[in-house]
């Protein structure tokens, strides 16, 4: 068995649904100009219908446009809002994904790495059992709200940018960029079941956040002890985690703006092994993509060239 | 209440009057001295069944990416964990029998032999090889480990060595869950005389290869039947 995959090369059974990152990655760099999101989405709009068709995104797309995305991600998620129970299927799904490719990641790092100390492949080891446990987890909650696995598409942009040939810029990416969002994505979850007086969703995010602070603690701890006497490695690592923290901002819908639709779960993290130094970095990261002004601007200007279009297919 | 001396005196009319039990009179306890395996043929064996508790885990956490079926992968995930704490429990075992304190991370593979049967059951890598992938490691290996563990805690010193039989029997009843599960995937798995086929073959291959090296410790007697 060969050492190092490719993100393609995730196995999946016949119920999923590829989606391209190419639109993940617009939404990283996106800057805070109303024409060039709109440019950007438009540019990708053929390639994201022709990924939705057929899934349950099928509808968003048709209401919104290309930028359904904007819609479902930038907008915090209360259970009383129009099409909240459509968002967080969506949400949940893609929880779902992200647990299955933080399990893969996690299981690649004992093979990729096999040289690697034993304390770290215990460390390893155990997310991947934990990691297990929140995929079952999540399948289980996707059926408690409605919802199904493989009814939406699937972006493998988690396994992509955070699985690094380096251990110390893995560990980095994985435990401290994505379990840290994680962090920020269970909290928020949290919050949503408690106004919704949902305590099954409540009581079971609860239990995964405890096991990412412990995951992030593993990275915390490994950076360290992998990049020990070696400044030049330290800072590759750094740079590597301050680079996917910049690409799951999703430009600025996870940041610790007022407009934040995931807002940075400060306490968590500082009990995870973040320093304040780095939390100010990741707000500062973070808050760098379009103002939710700017998209909900943008959104709108999507939608109606998206209905127009339609409009002018049906009367053709 | 005896009234009989509650403390031994320096007389021999001071004994206390409490009645006489050997040390395994209470319950009875017909173990007896010496085993199989001195103290350094114990440590070579844990080294070796460490290096088998490591690599499937290593192999397993290799698979999760490459493997379609979700229940698979999570049911994967549970068994790299027990397989990483077994690893880590024999390692820990490995300082008490002489090896010195940095022997807890020593695995060794008993010959070229065993080493290259691990690297085979590892192999499998494409997402339509599910069936090889689980057949030898649910088929081949864990019924393999267990039948070795198990004459491991009848033929060792059971007083001196006993530290060594607590490890291996907690290993052995997890090991024996896995291979549960692992059957009854498989079974589900292999629908078609075709892949019932496969998973056949994919055994015998394996089990050919496990006996020719003498298994997990190299030694002869403890070679594995198929199934």
């Amino acid at each position: 068995m060969k050492r190092f995959i490719e993100p393609h090369e995730l196995a999946r059974d016949s119920r999923f649904v590829r989606q391209d990152n190419a639109q993940a990655t617009i939404l990283a760099a996106l800057p805070d100009d109303v024409d060039q999101v709109v440019d950007a989405f438009e540019k990708f709009a053929p390639a994201i219908e022709a990924q939705v068709k057929g899934t349950a995104a099928e509808p968003l797309f048709e209401a919104y446009g290309p930028a359904f995305a904007l819609v479902t991600l930038n907008e915090p998620l209360r259970p009383n809002d129009p099409a909240a129970v459509t968002r967080l299927k969506l949400r949940m799904h893609g929880i779902f994904v992200g647990e299955l490719q933080a399990l893969e990641g996690a299981g690649r790092s004992l093979w990729d790495f096999p040289d690697a100390p034993w304390e770290f492949k215990m460390n390893m080891a155990r997310q991947c059992w934990d990691e297990a446990r929140h995929v079952q987890i999540f399948e289980k909650l996707l059926e408690h709200t409605g919802g199904e696995v493989g009814m939406f598409p699937e972006s493998t942009f988690l396994f992509e940018c955070a699985c690094a040939d380096d251990p110390a810029l893995r560990v980095a990416g994985v435990n401290r960029g994505l379990e840290g969002l994680a962090c920020d994505v269970f909290r928020d979850m949290i919050r949503y079941g408690e106004a919704s007086e949902d305590q099954v969703m409540t009581q079971a995010v609860d239990y995964v956040l405890a096991d990412e602070l412990t995951h992030v603690r593993f990275g915390s701890d490994w950076v360290k002890a992998f990049t020990k006497d070696d400044p030049d490695r330290y800072k590759a690592a750094q740079d590597f985690r301050r680079e996917v923290d910049k690409q799951f901002s999703f430009g600025g819908a996870r940041s610790d703006r007022e407009d934040a639709a995931i807002p940075i779960a400060w306490d968590d993290r500082v009990e995870a092994g973040f320093t304040e130094e780095e939390l100010q970095e990741l707000t500062q990261v973070s808050g760098e993509g379009p103002s939710r002004e700017t998209l909900s601007e943008a959104a709108r200007i999507l939608r109606e060239r998206h209905l127009a279009r339609r409009e002018q297919e049906a009367t053709r | 209440m005896s009234e009989g001396r509650m403390y031994p005196g320096y007389g021999p009319e001071e004994k206390t009057t409490f009645d006489p039990y050997s040390a395994f009179d209470i319950p009875a306890d017909l173990r007896e001295l010496h085993g199989r395996y001195d103290v350094e043929a114990t440590a070579r064996r844990v080294r070796n069944f460490r290096y088998a508790q490591e690599w499937m885990m290593l192999t397993m956490g290799g698979w999760l990416a490459t493997v379609p079926e979700v229940p698979v992968k999570t049911g994967l995930g549970k068994l790299i964990w027990e397989d990483a704490k077994a690893a880590d429990e024999l390692g820990k075992r490995l300082p008490e029998l002489r090896c010195g304190r940095k022997a807890v991370n020593s695995s060794e593979s008993p010959n070229e032999g065993f080493a290259g049967f691990i690297q085979a059951i590892a192999d499998p890598e494409r997402p339509d090889q599910t069936i090889e992938k689980l057949a030898g490691l649910i088929d081949v290996l864990k019924p393999h480990l267990v039948l070795v563990y198990e004459r491991h805690m009848r033929e060792t010193d059971t007083i001196c060595d006993a530290p060594t039989i607590e490890i291996l029997d907690d290993i052995v009843r997890k090991t024996q869950r896995h291979i549960a599960w692992g059957r009854e995937v498989l079974d589900r798995l292999c629908d078609t005389d075709g892949k019932r086929e496969r998973r056949r073959v994919r055994a015998e291959a394996l089990g050919e290869q496990l006996r020719a090296c003498g298994g997990v410790t190299g030694d002869t007697g403890d070679r594995a039947p198929l199934h």
